[in-house]
This record gives C-alpha cells, structure tokens and sequence, in this order.
C-alpha cells in the first residue's frame, strides 16, 4: 500500500531524496520550490516509509501528513463580489492546501440573493470536474436553505458550510459544518482555527467514503502511476503553467490543449495498453487548454476487452 | 458605536453586528457613526439599516483641516487632519503646479507665489462626498443579493432600506419608522 506524505525543507541534498524516492519505486506527486525551499508531496510504499523519513530528517527537512493530497476540491461561493471573498471562502481554500489537497476558488455568476439565486449548467459541470466540492453560504438560516436549488444537480461528494445550521438539506451534501457563514476578516481567532480544523477533516471523511467505495471495484491503474508516464510526454514536460499535471481520485487532469494533444496523449502505452483505451479523455469544461484522464476501472476494462474480442466494439 | 439588531434569525443578528462594527472601522466611518440600528428580516427579505451620525457632513476647506501662514510671497501649510492631505496636495497642484509646491513632510508644505485667502477658501472634501461614502458602506455591510434599495437622510440620519425584488410600500413606511426613531424627519 503506498502513502502520501510531505518533505518540507531546503533544496540541500534533495537530489538524494528525489533519488531514494525513485529507489523505492514511489513518486513525486507534487514538487514546489521557492527559493532556497523546497516543498515534496510524495507517494511512496508503507515499507519503506521510515527510510525516507530518516532521510528527510537527515537532510534538515520536516515531514508532514498530508490526508488531502491527490485530490482537487473546489471552494464555491455565492459569488466572486467582496461580500464574500476572500474570507471565509479563501481561508478554508489555504486550510485544505495545508493539507495536501490542491484547492481552487470559485465564485457562481448568479449565485446571490435568497429568491433570485441560480446555477448554471455550465457551472454545475465545471464543478463535477472535482473530487469533492464546499459550498460556502451566509448567516441567516432561511436563506441558506433557500439556496439549497444550487446544490441539488452536483454530483461529486459536497461539504456545505454555512452560518447556522439548516434544515432538511441533509439529501444535498455529504456534510454540514455550521457556524462560518460570511465574514469581513480573515479566519484567525482560536474558535475560527478549530471551525478550519472542522471542514478539512470533514473533507477527509468525505473522501475517504469515496475511496472506499472506488476500492470495491478498483481502476485499472493508479492515477500516479499515469502522472510518471505523461511526465515524459513533451507538451507536458514544457508547459509552464503551475502543476501541469493535477491527481485526481479518478484520473488527473493535464494541463495540456485538448485538440491538439488528444491523439498523441490516447497512444501512450501503459502496461501494453493505450491510455485512450484504459480511460476516458476529455477536454475540461474549465478552459479548452486541459483535458481531464478519468480512468477506468478494472471491470470496465475487462467489460472492453470482452466487447472487443466479441467484435462488437 | 452603538449598534441595536432586531432581527429574526439569532445567529444572523450576531454576525451581522459584528460585520458592520468591521466593515465600519475597516473603511474609516466608524467614528463618524454615533448609532447604528439594523434591521434584519431574512424571510421577508427586508433589511433596514439606520445610522446617525456624529456630526451633519459639510464641505471642508483647507482652513478647516489646517493651519495656515504666510511665509514670503507664499504659503506655509500644516494639515491638522491626516485624512485630507491627498487632497490638499492635489489641490495646490492643480492650483499652482508642481514646481510651486515643496512638500517638507507628511503634514507640511510650502506653495511658492500662493494667495492665503485663496488657499483657505479652496474645498477639498463636500459634504456630498462624505455621505456617498457612508451611504457606499452601509450598502456593502448589507448582504449582495438584497440590491432594491431606497435611502432616507434627515440631517445626521441616513437610512437605507433594502430588499431583493420588489420595494412594497409597507417596506418604505416601516423604513420611515426607524428613521424617525432615530432622530430623522417624518416628511422624508
């Protein structure tokens, strides 16, 4: 079983933890360097997590859990106006960050308003994108409940975080957390760290209902394991943009243009088969330069390869 | 600031205290406001806020926020109100030109060929202008979707009432209601 832990620390002697990381057959998940520091997310084998522990402390770095590490969890506020953002939306952002997950922030375009509040299509399938979604609402109890409607069409795990607590939407989300709500300063008192503490862990709960029921029927290949091979594909391995490649629970998204890398990133052959054939590739609705890998599982593989050899496929 | 919630939603007139005691210190009206009354009803949706202040906000002068002196053929200015110096300096710019004006420190500046009755008499800040800016932060302590809004000012007391969709008449009277009780005219 592999785990997902953090180096953080100095650039020094960091070739040789990249090195035993390779040694040990784990990956970089993510790697952040900023001047003379550097951050390593990393997947590596349980067995071997205490030889790259004694080697991160070796080296003068610190090692962290990080629960929330693979996934991408979108943060979603009424709206992108000053009402509410950035806090509390940008502080639960930065907590889940803290925790290995790579969060994004987003504001609907019509999102305000108790009677005249609404979700696009477009939006909705934007946020389907994501591994989990927070849904971040106000402090009266019969709005937040009116506001239910933008919730109900989402079909990835949601966290609904609001001021007090609500009423009957326990069919919308996955998890309430009360006692947010909107906020003119940043989240820094005590109480408000706790109410932080709240949400993430929530979130890994979450999640973790997700992977377990993914592992009834596992996919094919770890996303991770696809993530070292695109690496190398040289679109990738040029992009600029920060984190070229995201982990998902369920593939990952490349942060490459879709038309014009599709046929090249379907032909890369892992384990003797090609990607197009072991997931299913589309480009992201977010923005036409990223495409989203989701993998199959293995019975849908199977199910292919059944298909196939009957000759129907 | 005293600040007086009535609303429906317990912990919604909390929060709602709070964000308008922050939203009010952050944008530097707080000691402008002598007593804010906010009225909350989520369900409605109608909110009322009602704020009177210190002072009736009139146009300043330089002379109002400075002490001035003759010093050769110009004039010597010291800002007594860190607020205005922007404007002040803006002022004697487009006054006298750049050239004219040699800015010592923060609150002291000498404008070279300057006539102090002009200086004293030039406006730097209306009234207008003032109120705008309350009225902008009360708008912006209120939630986003409520944007129907109707303002009632008398004097010190500036009142806005709001609501999502449609502004009914029995919105408007019960608005007048607490501008009276805070001090505004009926006849608003």
């Amino acid at each position: 079983m592999f785990e997902v832990i953090m180096y953080d620390g100095g650039v020094y002697r960091s070739a040789e933890l990249f090195e035993l990381i390779e040694d040990v057959g784990g990956a970089v998940l993510q790697k952040i360097r900023s001047s003379q520091m550097l951050t390593v997310t990393m997947s590596i084998p349980s067995e071997d997590k205490e030889s790259v522990v004694a080697l991160c402390k070796d080296i003068g770095g610190e090692v962290k859990e990080v629960p929330l590490a693979g996934t991408e969890i979108a943060v979603v506020g009424p709206t992108l106006g000053r009402h509410h953002m950035p806090h509390p939306i940008c502080d639960i952002a930065e907590a889940l960050r803290r925790k290995g997950a790579l969060s994004i922030v987003m504001g609907l375009a019509r999102g305000r308003g108790k009677g005249t509040s609404q979700i696009s299509g477009s939006e909705v399938a934007i946020i389907n994108e994501y591994d989990a979604a927070i849904f971040c609402f106000g402090n009266f109890k019969s709005c937040v409940e009116a506001k239910a409607e933008l919730m109900k069409d989402i079909k990835i795990p949601l966290i609904l975080v609001c001021g007090p607590r609500p009423e009957g939407l326990e069919d919308y989300c996955e998890g309430i957390v009360p006692g947010v709500g909107r906020k003119s300063e940043r989240m820094r008192s005590p109480e408000e760290r706790d109410k932080l503490d709240e949400i993430v862990s929530m979130t890994e709960t979450v999640l973790k209902d997700k992977r377990k029921r993914m592992s009834e029927d596992p996919l094919f290949v770890h996303p991770s394991e696809v993530k070292q091979v695109l690496e190398n594909y040289p679109p990738i391995d040029m992009c600029l943009r920060p984190s070229p490649i995201v982990l998902h629970l369920d593939g990952l998204r490349a942060k490459i243009p879709y038309d014009e890398n599709i046929k090249a990133v379907s032909d890369i052959m892992i384990y003797d088969r090609r990607l197009g054939d072991i997931a299913k590739i589309t480009e992201s609705k977010l923005d036409r330069s990223s495409m989203l890998i989701k993998i199959k599982t293995g019975s849908e593989v199977d199910y292919d390869d059944a298909r196939k050899s009957a000759g129907k496929a | 600031m005293d600040i007086t919630v009535h609303g429906t939603d317990p912990f919604g007139n909390e929060a709602y205290r709070v964000l308008f005691e922050n939203i009010m210190n952050d944008l530097g009206e707080a000691l402008a406001i002598e007593k804010a009354e906010l009225v909350l009803r989520p369900e409605t949706p109608l909110f009322i806020f009602s704020v009177r202040l210190r002072a009736e906000p009139v146009s300043k002068t330089i002379a109002d926020v400075s002490s001035l002196r003759e010093e050769g053929s110009g004039v010597h200015i010291t800002i007594t109100d860190e607020r205005y110096a922007p404007e002040i300096l803006g002022a004697m710019w487009s006054m006298y030109g750049r050239n004219s004006v040699d800015q010592q420190t923060r609150f002291d500046m000498s404008v070279a060929n300057a006539d102090l009755e002009a200086v004293s008499k030039t406006v730097i800040a209306s009234g207008e202008e003032a109120l705008k800016e309350i009225i902008g932060s009360v708008w912006r302590s209120m939630p986003e979707g409520i944007k129907v809004r109707h303002v009632f000012i008398t004097g010190t007391v500036v009142t806005v009432v709001a609501t999502e969709e449609i502004m009914k008449p029995e919105f408007m009277k019960e608005g007048a209601k607490v501008h009276v009780a805070m001090g505004g005219s009926a006849d608003v």
